[in-house]
């Protein structure tokens, strides 16, 4: 064993020379000397190291050009806001659950909510509500005039800018118009909510605001708003209110003259019919007169002359 | 410091480090196979894994890396020759006072043994033993080139030893 472990580092140069002649008395140590000194002068074909690494260049110079491409996240980027796009676009085209339902000038409209509820617009007004959340939240907004008769059920609220009314099951009417809001109860109770405050109205109740105030109103005693029989009543209303409907019902632009108070108020009716009728049912009773000149009403005070 | 370090990848690096061994990878190639031109093919495709793997590998490690290649991929070649080493044209003898006509006859004679006697060795063997005396490398060097033990690499040569004794003497 020792003498092989010997030979080994003989092998590989690592034995003193004491050792070496230690070594020489083994009895084949004229074999190991002759086949360590032969082999070593054995060789392995020579290759022409400059031509194979020329052949190896032709060889992969193809494949060389084959870079790896990154990953273009920017364009993955993209194609995923396309995407994304795409889908929600395509989402509210066709699951737009928001209902939207609008007046022109002169122009109302009768349709019913999913609940059955009935809704009548009046004119230039706009009505939104999802359909979606209907049955769990009866929610409406509204910008303009309309009369309701809720089924029973949920609470149903109306949201307007100015305040809210909610209600189980009733008719009402709500208008709001600049600087004015007004809710009247027709059947049933209803509540609104204005600036924190709450209101219950009974039947034959109104409430009405007017440039932020709270005016008394006396009760009424009709089933359904006068709008909806082509007519528009009001129970001491600011003139100003009143020509801005009669705009409204008649698609005309009404001036008034600067001596003509348009504070004063009105209580009284007019069509929805006919343009002269309506006009003198206004101006009359607040001894005014107008001149029509095609789209266009001037208001004037009536002092006999004319 | 990361990129002082040599980048097998850049080409100049790359060249130089065939340069430098493609030679001693043939050779090596050759002692398992025994055929030249296996044996250049054997290193194109190692030189050709490195070149595809550059970024991979370690500059340090990649003369390891380039043995093991050819080693894996010897072993995945079917094709083996028997592998017979060719001498030296000039082999000075043992004694070289010696010019008695017997004593070279007698040598010339061991020298066809010996060649007999290492394609006899089995792979692993003879390249240990070839690598040990052609190329004069230190066990320890064989065992970093092939990625084995010190150890491993005694057994190997040991064992290559003793069939060559047996070998010789009985032929």
């Amino acid at each position: 064993m020792k003498e092989e472990k010997n030979i080994l580092k003989w092998f590989n140069n690592e034995l003193s020379e004491k050792e070496v002649e230690d070594l020489k008395q083994s009895e084949d140590f004229d074999t190991l000397k002759k086949i360590a000194h032969y082999s070593s002068f054995m060789q392995a074909p020579k290759i022409d190291v400059e031509q194979a690494l020329l052949d190896f260049k032709n060889k992969h110079a193809v494949k060389k050009e084959v870079k790896v491409r990154k990953l273009n996240f920017q364009t993955i980027y993209r194609v995923a806001a396309i995407v994304i796009l795409m889908l929600s676009v395509s989402y509210f085209v066709f699951f737009n659950n928001n209902v939207s339902i609008n007046t022109d000038l002169a122009q109302t409209k009768t349709f019913s909510l999913p609940d059955e509820s009935e809704v009548i617009l009046n004119a230039a007004s706009t009505l939104h509500y999802n359909k979606k959340k209907w049955k769990t939240s009866r929610d409406l907004e509204l910008d303009g005039e309309a009369f309701f008769k809720v089924s029973k059920g949920q609470k149903f609220t109306v949201h307007t800018d100015v305040g809210s009314v909610q209600v189980l099951g009733t008719q009402f009417n709500v208008k709001e118009r600049d600087n004015y809001f007004e809710v009247q109860c027709y059947e049933g109770l209803v509540g609104v909510t204005y600036n924190n405050t709450k209101v219950k109205l009974s039947k034959g109740k109104t409430f009405r605001i007017i440039n932020g105030d709270i005016k008394e109103i006396e009760d009424f005693n009709k089933l359904s708003p006068s709008w909806i029989d082509s007519e528009s009543s009001f129970t001491e209303v600011p003139l100003s209110q009143v020509i801005q409907e009669l705009e409204r019902q008649y698609q005309i632009k009404i001036t008034i003259d600067n001596d003509v108070d348009t504070a004063k108020l009105f209580t009284g009716t007019f069509t929805h019919n006919d343009k002269n009728i309506a006009l003198q049912s206004v101006t009359v009773p607040l001894k005014l007169s107008y001149e029509i000149d095609r789209n266009n009403v001037t208001f004037y005070n009536y002092d006999g002359t004319k | 410091m990361n990129e002082e370090k040599p980048k097998l990848c850049k080409e100049t690096y790359f060249n130089a480090f065939y340069l430098e061994h493609a030679q001693s990878a043939s050779n090596f190639a050759f002692y398992k196979c025994g055929d030249k031109m296996s044996a250049l093919d054997l290193v194109q495709e190692a030189f050709t894994k490195i070149w595809e793997n550059c970024s991979k590998i370690d500059f340090n490690k990649a003369k390891t890396y380039l043995f093991t290649t050819v080693n894996n991929l010897f072993l995945n070649t079917v094709k083996h020759n028997k592998v017979v080493m060719e001498y030296a044209k000039t082999v000075p003898y043992v004694d070289t006072n010696n010019q008695n006509p017997e004593y070279l006859l007698e040598e010339e004679e061991f020298k066809q043994k010996l060649q007999k006697a290492i394609s006899i060795l089995t792979d692993v063997q003879r390249e240990v033993f070839l690598l040990n005396r052609i190329e004069g490398k230190k066990y320890r060097e064989i065992a970093e080139m092939l990625d084995i033990s010190q150890k491993a690499v005694e057994k190997r040569m040991s064992g290559a030893l003793k069939i060559l004794r047996e070998k010789i003497e009985n032929i």
